[in-house]
């Protein structure tokens, strides 16, 4: 276990030391200083009432999930493998006396952790923004529905994050993965526009399974089989990335 | 004498036809091994393949008693190595690459990574990131990182890359005392036959992806005047009696 901690230190060191998420950081802040400057323009403009304190928090979410948020967690995850593969510095951390499944395990954690990371401060921030421009139609319930839904969008995200992993770990460009990533990325969402039926399957409609928290009638089964189905290909996704990873020669 | 390295059956092929066939070696505690052969005879296969970096067809290695392919962590546990070129982490200083390789040796502190950078000559250099490094330098934090852990086995392959006539005599040196005071032994591969000659004390050549013959150092300059000597007489004796089997 200590030379699993050992990696995955080593793995958050890497990442916050890159500027990559520097760059995360501030752009995922522009969204919301720009989503909360046009929509005091609107209400000063058009004399609509916009969003309230707590509704804010959910606009964002709702576009941060299906924009930079995926982007950035399939920038961090080609970066992370694709990366290390093409310059060899995979080689460093491969001849210590660490098992490549714990290789592969610190990895993908400091990848969640990086998306742990960016959605509270997406939340943060949000609530901040809304708190002080929008100070009323606050209550604790929705207070409390609002930090769920954040939380509850990892499980998403990582799912997506073990996809770009698998193709990381098949194909050898970076570019390659993240132009691939962006068209099945695209084609899901178009399928799932296509055969509606079906959407749960497709996991980019999965994204936005944090509005089944938010009615009020709570959907148990359905949530329960929506999170079987992230499971479910969060397991086959993370163990096929794994297969491929421990046979790569370097 | 206690074995160090085993290597057993190893087979590893390639689809161009080149890799290693059936290699099998034993290295012994306190030896400073030269590997030889030319290019593409097999060295960096077979030194890939006992650090875990490719797995073979067949056979096995064995590390202080532990398979590289069964038992990795405990093989690897008191093994420091340099595979072809020495990587680094661009955005981080030479201090803090060795710092991500400390983190997975319990005894090894930063103290430890100042005795290093100052054996290796890049102390002074200590907090610069290694992306404006020239090839030697890069070289010598590899050579630093392969010693951190205070290993038992040393695995370099081609560790003079890059160095200048001082980096050479200094690593020479350094490789020496190890191997004398600590009992460190070396499995090394180069192409700079001098400096093997000078450095080792003991010589495997590999050809074709086969071990020709290995002999000590000492044995092997009583019949021939110059390591090259012998090199280049193994390799073409091995050359014609291929050639002359072909026909």
């Amino acid at each position: 276990m200590a030379v699993f901690q050992a990696a995955l230190l080593n793995e958050i060191e890497k990442l916050y030391r890159k500027k990559k998420v520097l760059v995360a950081i501030l752009l995922s802040l522009a969204v919301i200083v720009i989503g909360q400057l046009v929509i005091v323009g609107v209400r000063s403009g058009f004399g609509l009432r916009g969003t309230g304190s707590v509704e804010f928090p959910m606009l964002v979410l709702s576009v941060v999930v299906n924009t930079i948020l995926p982007l950035f967690t399939a920038l961090v995850t080609i970066d992370s493998f694709s990366g290390e593969f093409s310059q060899n510095s995979m080689r460093i951390t491969l001849t210590r006396p660490i098992s490549r499944f714990k290789i592969y395990t610190a990895k993908i954690t400091s990848i969640v952790l990086f998306i742990l990371g960016a959605l509270l401060l997406l939340l943060v921030f949000s609530m901040l923004a809304g708190f002080i421009f929008n100070a009323n139609s606050a209550s604790f319930d929705s207070l409390g529905r609002t930090v769920f839904s954040y939380l509850v969008s990892i499980l998403p995200m990582t799912v997506l994050a073990l996809g770009i992993v698998l193709l990381a770990n098949i194909f050898r460009s970076g570019i390659a993965v993240f132009f691939i990533s962006i068209l099945i990325f695209l084609a899901f969402k178009v399928l799932g526009l296509l055969f509606s039926q079906y959407s749960s399957l497709f996991l980019t409609t999965q994204l936005d399974w944090y509005n089944l928290f938010l009615v009020n009638s709570f959907p148990l089964a359905k949530i329960a089989r929506q999170f079987l189905i992230m499971l479910g290909s969060g397991i086959m996704l993370f163990s096929a990335g794994f297969y491929i990873f421990d046979k790569k020669e370097f | 004498m206690e074995k160090v390295i085993e290597i057993i059956n190893l087979t590893k092929t390639y689809g161009n036809g080149r890799g290693i066939y059936d290699l099998n070696l034993d290295i012994y505690k306190g030896d400073i091994f030269g590997f030889l052969g030319p290019n593409g005879a097999g060295k960096t296969t077979a030194m890939k393949i006992m650090t875990g970096l490719i797995r073979p067809e067949n056979g096995d290695v064995k590390i202080m008693g532990h398979s590289v392919i069964e038992e990795y962590e405990k093989a690897m546990a008191k093994v420091g190595c340099l595979i072809e070129i020495a990587e680094s982490y661009q955005f981080l200083s030479a201090f803090e690459n060795l710092k991500q390789i400390a983190r997975y040796y319990p005894d090894v502190d930063n103290k430890r990574i100042d005795e290093v950078l100052e054996l290796t000559g890049m102390y002074k250099f200590k907090h610069e990131k290694t992306k404006k490094f020239s090839l030697g330098m890069k070289q010598r934090l590899g050579l630093a990182a392969a010693v951190l852990s205070r290993p038992k086995v040393v695995i370099l392959d081609e560790p003079l890359n890059g160095l200048d006539v001082e980096g050479m005599i200094d690593i020479r040196k350094m490789i020496q005392s190890l191997a004398e005071k600590e009992q460190t032994t070396f499995f090394i591969s180069s192409h700079l036959i001098h400096d093997v000659e000078l450095t080792c004390n003991r010589i495997g050549v590999i050809y074709n992806g086969r071990i020709l013959n290995v002999e000590n150092t000492d044995a092997i300059l009583k019949n021939y005047a110059t390591l090259e000597n012998y090199f280049v007489s193994e390799v073409e004796r091995n050359g014609r009696v291929s050639s002359s089997a072909s026909k």
